[in-house]
């Protein structure tokens, strides 16, 4: 694999791989590169293929910093910040070299638009940083679509240990395409708020989510989202908004719509800088949320979090 | 040390919640009681602003009465603490929010002890 460079490029190559045997040959490589040349490496990959890359490595894998994805980078929108960024902010002096995989054969429907729009915005986020990651896509267990997304959101995409450019290759038109309008909810619980209803909206969410199941911190951690989404739409979003709680697929889903427009698409996955003032809510409600959707248009913006009722899997979030 | 009304009375802000923030009686710091949110942000910062300018070693922020914090009310407090010259300051009984909060932007703020409720 040519991933090696002395410059200061960002390299982000896609590795499309066909069985366990072809995985750990190519990963091990990769890393064992970047060991060589004394670059920090980390492995942020689903539980299993952790530990093939694990066992491949023997004893090297004692200088690899391991995360597994499914937890670490459960919701897409936490991986930039959380994972990717709070391991090359660690790292500032030389190139620094990662394995993500964020995506996976069990990823649900409404999480996959999020997995693309992050694989996307992996592009903007560490343009111009000597940083190289390598996501690893499973050839016979995605889908086709999905692996044809692989190729607009990576600059290269190896097969069969040859890398080659991807003449595909355009982030932008994923983060767009992925921006797709979320359905109302026939059966939720709404609720208008303006200025003056911050406090009604936050307790309106926490009474619903209550009573369809989230408890303990879960609960606490929907109230912090929705108190941050609901001032953003008094403070940024045109002074008014609503806000929407239901249950769908063991997950308690809150939903804040207002009329702003979010312009940045990296917005909530920069990482927040110690002594910064401003800039955290969408980053917390990306760090506790399992998942996060968003619609943003001219005509306004929705985002929706997602929390699981009673799963273990989903308290983790990063530090 | 409110700066939106008379010592004792709540300022009913413009966007809806409720804070009553003053001197911590005895002790150096301060005391609130109500929602630490967008509505209340001015009064919260100001006494912040107090509390560091009469800071000399420890001082004392008592939240028991505080039914909740949001994530720029705890980013005042954590960059209060940063920016202070010596000392800590000691956040007794706050709401859940506050450690959680802290606990993800700032995970090794030494500046600050937490008195849990």
């Amino acid at each position: 694999m040519s991933t090696a460079t002395t410059d200061g490029a960002f390299i982000h190559p896609a590795l499309f791989y066909r069985s366990a045997a072809e995985y750990t040959d190519r990963t091990v490589a990769f890393v064992r590169e970047g060991l060589a040349a004394g670059e920090p490496v980390a492995v942020a990959v689903p539980g299993p293929n952790l530990e093939l890359i694990r066992a491949g490595l023997g004893t090297d894998a004692r200088d690899v910093t391991f995360l597994d994805m499914t937890e670490a980078g459960r919701n897409p929108g936490r991986i930039i910040p959380g994972v990717l960024r709070a391991f090359a902010d660690a790292h500032p002096r030389g190139r620094v070299r990662i394995i993500g995989e964020p995506v996976w054969a069990g990823r649900s429907a409404a999480e996959y638009p999020a997995c693309a729009q992050h694989e996307a915005l992996i592009n903007a986020a560490f343009e111009g940083r000597p940083v190289t990651i390598l996501c690893p896509y499973d050839e016979t267990l995605l889908a086709a679509d999905v692996l044809a997304d692989a190729l607009v959101t990576h600059p290269t995409v190896i097969t069969a240990g040859s890398e080659r450019v991807s003449e595909r290759y355009d982030w932008r038109a994923v983060v767009a395409r992925y921006n797709e309008p979320l359905a109302r909810v026939p059966d939720a619980d709404v609720l208008r708020f303006g200025p003056g209803q911050l406090p009604e909206a936050r307790r309106f969410a926490v009474d619903r989510a209550a009573s369809l199941g989230l408890t303990g911190r879960r609960l606490q951690d929907a109230e912090l989202a929705v108190s941050e989404l609901t001032t953003n739409s008094v403070v940024h979003g045109g002074g008014s908004g609503t806000v929407a709680v239901w249950a769908e697929a063991g997950q308690v889903v809150c939903e804040v719509r207002d009329g702003g427009r979010l312009t940045d698409p990296l917005a909530g996955r920069r990482p927040a800088e110690r002594g910064q003032i401003g800039g955290r809510g969408l980053l917390l409600v990306h760090y506790v949320a399992d998942l996060v959707r968003v619609h943003t248009t001219e005509e306004g913006t929705a985002v929706r979090f997602y929390l699981g009722v009673g799963g273990t899997l989903a308290d983790s979030s990063p530090k | 040390m409110d700066g939106t009304g008379a010592k004792g009375d709540p300022a009913r802000a413009r966007w809806g919640a409720l804070l009553d923030v003053g001197p911590l009686p005895g002790r150096p710091g301060i005391r609130a009681s109500g929602e630490i949110t967008v509505s209340t942000r001015l009064s919260w910062e100001n006494a912040l602003t107090e509390l560091s300018r009469r800071h000399t070693d420890v001082s004392y922020v008592e939240l028991s009465e505080v039914r909740f914090v949001d994530v720029a009310g705890v980013t005042a407090l954590a960059v209060t603490a940063l920016n202070l010259p010596v000392g800590r300051v000691v956040v007794e009984r706050p709401p859940p929010q506050l450690p959680r909060v802290l606990d993800l932007f700032w995970p090794s703020l030494h500046r600050i002890e937490v008195a849990p409720r």
